[in-house]
């Protein structure tokens, strides 16, 4: 296999945006050829992950994108899968060019659904759940991960303060990112006093449904050495499968096919999680990220709790667990996500980070699942 | 391959149908083809008690269409006796987590336009 860079990224800004899906795609694709300094006749192939284009009337946006980038002839893949599109999209990316079939590919995730409402939202998301038993028999999102959360806190005595500190914790982070959609400090008692969306879960709790695009250049170690002198390395790629529904699943306060991708991603890599010095993981509900942290290694399982509470997971804590803000914060345009989250570990490793740069930082992971985390991917990135 | 209406059918008994696997005997709700457990394809049909526990749930305030009616309300998943299986389902009724203590015992009543539904025992 052929080494993998990333050597350009790109993003909008996340939140309510004007412009068509088709706009604020080719907004982002184009500055991640600017800033991977290259002209997109070099670019191979184009992968484009998004979920609800029929909202704003562009499905198969691939070949859209690719014409409207000036090359309509170069080939593209258009990628739903759900919530974890931009990682699943990203994985198609970096395959083909780990196999040698393109030295130069495009990544593009984006997603436009907040001019249809909160009903139409909660009830188009509800079909990415195992529809039958769950979006089927009144289950919305937040009320999956909700039920998540009750079994959590009832297993490992944690509170609804707890969950609330993972937000507060993001909502820090995000205020110092430029693009993130909610840019605003919160407290405890904020998300508290939230209004409750699907208890116990409640409105800050949840991350906002959000606009945005972005987009990403990946090619090989060859084209990178040639062509760059500002990029980053993939060392660890896996993805992972978990039952469909919740009640698949012997263990509803673990996410299988996070296990699944890391432990694969961590082999490939030749690192264990203590290596890792910041990761951006799918922090779709407060819950989720505890969750996620101890699937992915951070910390043994019903342990994550503590470290918030501890602030261990803090920008420049022990592990920076989300320094972009998160989907709680940063946004959640559900194509685009995974996608923000390579922007992000590339801005981070490449010192265009900011205020919210994590200090000294090597080695970046990113963490994307659709639905309640059906399907996963993990990466894992170096500077070089 | 069993139809979904039969299962629909079944819970308006009170029953689940379900299937087990004729190699090891993992069971599986009716829309599994090959076992998750040994991946073989044979399946003897089996009616279970639609008896179990609160596993988990959430009381939903912001519904998805054609939900808003019903609002409060639990969408539950239930570990089922003697099973290793879970199910989950809506359950009216419900205003607050005083209302519904994990483990309270509960039964599948029937399926309908809110999916299949979950009553207390």
């Amino acid at each position: 296999m052929e080494k993998v860079c990333v050597i350009g990224a790109g993003s909008t800004k996340y939140g309510k945006l004007e412009d068509s899906i088709t706009d604020i795609a080719l907004k982002a694709s184009v500055d991640a050829i600017e800033s991977a300094g290259i002209e997109p006749k070099q670019i191979q192939a184009g992968y484009i992950s998004n979920v609800f284009g029929i909202a704003d009337k562009q499905v198969h946006l691939g070949p859209v994108i690719m014409s409207n980038l000036g090359i309509p002839e170069v080939p593209s893949l258009s990628i739903e899968s759900a919530c974890g599109s931009g990682s699943v999209s990203f994985r198609e990316a970096y395959a083909n060019v780990a196999a040698g079939f393109y030295d130069v590919v495009l990544a593009t995730g984006v997603e436009k659904v907040t001019h249809t409402g909160t009903e139409w939202t909660t009830t188009y998301f509800s079909y990415c759940s195992d529809f039958f038993y769950e979006g089927g028999a009144g289950a919305s999102f937040p009320g999956l991960f909700a039920s998540m959360a009750r079994a959590y806190l009832a297993e490992f005595k944690a509170t609804e303060e707890d969950l609330a500190m993972v937000a507060v914790k993001n909502h820090d982070n995000g205020f110092l990112n430029p693009k993130a959609h909610l840019r605003k400090k919160i407290t405890v008692d904020d998300v508290l006093k939230s209004a409750v969306v699907a208890s116990p879960l409640k409105l800050y709790d949840c991350c906002p449904f959000s606009d945005g695009a972005s987009a990403v250049i990946l090619c090989s170690e060859k084209f990178a050495k040639a062509h760059s002198k500002n990029y980053i390395e993939v060392i660890g790629s896996g993805r992972g499968g978990s039952p469909a529904a919740l009640q698949g699943r012997e263990h509803i306060t673990t996410i299988p096919s996070t296990k699944i991708a890391a432990q694969a991603a961590y082999k490939m890599a030749g690192i264990t999680p203590k290596d890792v010095d910041f990761a951006e993981v799918h922090d779709c509900f407060t819950i989720a990220e505890l969750v996620d942290s101890e699937d992915l290694g951070f910390f043994e399982k019903g342990t994550s709790v503590q470290a918030v509470r501890e602030g261990r997971t803090k920008l420049n804590g022990d592990i920076s667990i989300n320094p972009s803000g998160g989907l709680k914060s940063k946004g959640h345009p559900i194509g685009a996500t995974g996608i923000g989250q390579v922007a992000e570990v590339f801005d981070q490793l490449t010192g265009k980070a900011g205020e919210r740069t994590v200090k000294g930082a090597q080695i970046g992971l990113t963490h994307n699942f659709g639905a309640t985390g059906a399907s996963c991917a993990v990466h894992i990135f170096k500077s070089v | 391959m069993l139809s979904k209406e039969e299962f629909i059918n079944n819970t308006k008994l009170g029953k689940i149908l379900a299937r087990k696997c004729t190699k090891c005997g993992h069971p599986h709700l009716v829309t599994t083809y090959f076992c998750q457990n040994c991946g073989n394809k044979g399946f003897e049909d089996i009616l279970i008690e639609g008896k179990g526990v609160i596993v988990t749930y959430t009381i939903i305030t912001v519904p998805p269409d054609g939900y808003e009616k019903y609002v409060p309300y639990a969408w539950v998943v239930m570990k089922i006796d003697n099973s290793e299986l879970r199910i989950s389902g809506f359950m009216g009724g419900i205003r607050s987590p005083a209302d519904l203590p994990l483990g309270t015992k509960v039964k599948v009543t029937g399926h309908d336009e809110r999916g299949i539904i979950i009553e207390k025992q």
